[in-house]
């Protein structure tokens, strides 16, 4: 059990135990640091397969990732900062089997399967040869995922833009009712007009 | 550090990750399913190319595809359900079970 | 864990001490300058300072997230210190060797976001809070700068490793072949370690901000860490942009050293000549100006290097 067998055992251990704790946890905000968590350490195995590049690229990735997931978790969930139990599932028992079936099938092929042995060796050209593919062999694959990215920055404005076609930002982005289907909670952004704090008599 | 245990911690990961995407009402943590379950293609993804394929520049490309969409998914989801929630004041998947019109 | 990384962490973390120090002393001259004041007692205020902070008593708040709370202020040293730890000393001695060095560089200025934005959140207030996301919104925007300064200096090198970066200085620095990266490097260092003229996260208009429920113990780990983060950027821009190691006659951590020390005077004096700039016009002046010179910047980068 070399050095790099313990620290693989202990970073996958964080990963699925994180992993785990995403869906169990109150707080919206632990849940997706949590999740930052179970990536950071899929980034720390890449680091350890030899892959330095790509552990580093998913280490920085998921940063910004989860930050940007944390702050639409705030928007979106009622329970922001767990200060009370909360329990949001739907077809539990459903979801538990499957779950449990694809885990135990893909282990079982993980454990049963004979895959070729081909080992890397970690040389130190390994990131300028991702270069050359990228730029030389793969160009076309390479650009179709930058004007993907392209199309993805309009679609997103074009979807969450404030005064877009997909709904008003301040008469849409309201909080739901207390009671379904009610009036939205809360103050009113544009029914305080003398600004005193309270809505306009 | 063989393949079958970094496969092995991969089927798990696949695993919670399907249980949240199945069982989350909430839209948010939906995704978060899903991505939990695209952490354990990428590192699925790395092990292969570490172990199986000799460390072929395009198994590094590969990676960084599922890198890419992971982000492309995880950014047009969130348009989505802003879009969603501005229309139909839905942030869970049981409001939008009946069609309207 | 062998010897030698215990070394290895020894030789960091004092080199963070020493020029967290020095931030400090730094700091207290640019005040007492901007003040038009005679500094007295320099040398020794920072030790002051942290010796009242250690038998202050720390505040609580209602409910806070206090696993967060405490471990914020750790985690944003431990990016320091790995951020730092990823710089080369000397012509041999690199205490985080990688072929992905500057990427991993960026790692750590992300997770350093989350670290910010968790000390924030955590204390379950008001102004933490509005802290926490003003620093959020403008630290993603200049992440985005960030990435593509490193990527320019990355580019004479042909390397992503940090000693490769080095030895392509040796012939013209850096700052003289891309002008534009040292200044845009310093507002990157500025804005992550919320320093000065962007201070968004600990900014007096919300009380020192994220740090505004804090006090004893975790506030001195939280200046600490500060600070720490303000010496592992210089030491990058050093490296970076003024040839790190490299020099005639005294040994490589001792050039380091002293062009460290350089930047760090110049950061310290910003910090306290230059008003801080209003939230919404830095967001604006981030994806609409910063962004454009980012990009002509690594244009000329490329141009510089094909050439």
């Amino acid at each position: 059990m070399t050095a790099v067998d313990v620290f693989f055992y202990l970073l996958s251990a964080i990963a699925v135990v994180a992993g785990w704790r995403v869906f169990r946890t109150d707080s919206m905000v632990r849940a997706s640091f949590f999740l930052l968590t179970s990536f950071l350490t899929v980034g720390g195995i890449a680091l350890l397969l030899a892959a330095p590049y790509l552990g580093a690229a998913v280490l920085f990735m998921m940063a910004v990732e989860m930050m940007v997931m944390a702050l639409f978790m705030v928007m979106f969930m009622m329970n922001p900062a767990g200060l009370n139990p909360m329990n949001m599932v739907h077809q539990s028992r459903f979801a538990i089997g499957a779950g449990v079936v694809a885990g135990v099938s893909l282990a079982v092929l993980a454990l049963v399967v004979r895959f070729p042995r081909h080992p890397v060796e970690p040389s130190a050209d390994l990131i300028s040869r991702l270069g050359h593919e990228l730029l030389g062999d793969s160009m076309l694959i390479f650009e179709s995922a930058g004007v993907a990215i392209v199309a993805t920055m309009v679609c997103t404005v074009v979807l969450s833009s404030a005064s877009g076609r997909y709904g008003n930002a301040t008469s849409g982005s309201r909080p739901p009712g207390l009671e379904p289907g009610g009036e939205p909670a809360g103050r009113r952004p544009d029914s305080d007009d003398d600004a005193d704090g309270g809505d306009d008599e | 550090m063989t393949l079958p245990a970094v496969l092995v911690v991969v089927a798990l990961l696949v695993g919670i990750g399907l249980y949240g995407a199945l069982s989350q009402q909430s839209f948010v943590m939906l995704m978060m399913g899903l991505e939990l379950m695209m952490n354990g293609v990428l590192l699925a993804a790395v092990g292969l190319w570490s172990f199986a394929a000799g460390g072929i520049p395009k198994g590094q490309l590969l990676v960084i595809v599922v890198l890419a969409v992971m982000a492309l998914e995880m950014a047009i989801g969130f348009a989505l359900v802003v879009a969603v929630y501005r229309e139909r004041q839905a942030d869970t998947t049981e409001a939008l079970e009946t069609l309207r019109g | 864990m062998s010897a030698g990384s215990f070394i290895v962490l020894f030789i960091v973390g004092l080199a963070l001490v020493a020029g967290v120090y020095v931030v400090a002393v730094f700091d207290s001259l640019a005040a007492a300058w901007v003040a038009a004041r005679r500094p007295s007692g320099i040398l020794l205020l920072p030790i002051r300072r942290a010796a009242f902070l250690v038998v202050q008593q720390h505040n609580e708040t209602e409910r806070p997230d206090e696993a967060g709370w405490r471990l914020a202020p750790a985690l944003y040293l431990a990016l320091a210190a790995t951020g730092f730890g990823l710089i080369p000393l000397s012509a041999s001695f690199v205490p985080i060797d990688g072929p992905a060095g500057i990427v991993l560089w960026g790692a750590m200025e992300a997770l350093a976001i989350v670290a910010i934005f968790l000390h924030g959140w955590s204390a379950n207030a008001m102004l933490p809070l509005i802290g926490a996301y003003r620093f959020v919104a403008l630290g993603l925007s200049i992440l985005l700068v960030s990435m593509f300064v490193l990527i320019a200096a990355a580019l004479p090198a042909e390397s992503m490793r940090m000693m490769d970066l080095v030895d392509s200085q040796r012939e013209l620095w850096n700052v003289v072949r891309q002008p534009l990266g040292l200044p845009l490097l310093l507002l990157v260092a500025m804005t992550l370690s919320f320093w000065g003229p962007f201070n968004f996260a600990d900014s007096a208009d919300l009380a020192t901000g994220t740090a505004s429920e804090v006090s004893g113990p975790p506030l001195l780990v939280w200046k600490l860490s500060r600070a720490a983060m303000l010496v592992s950027f210089s030491a990058l821009a050093a490296t970076l942009f003024l040839g790190g190691w490299l020099g005639p006659w005294l040994p490589g951590p001792v050039w380091l050293a002293l062009k460290t020390v350089l930047i760090l005077a110049v950061l310290a004096g910003m910090g306290r000549l230059a008003g801080r700039v209003s939230t919404e016009r830095m967001i604006t002046a981030a994806w609409v100006v910063l962004l454009p010179i980012s990009f002509l910047h690594l244009a000329w980068a490329g141009v510089e290097a094909l050439s």
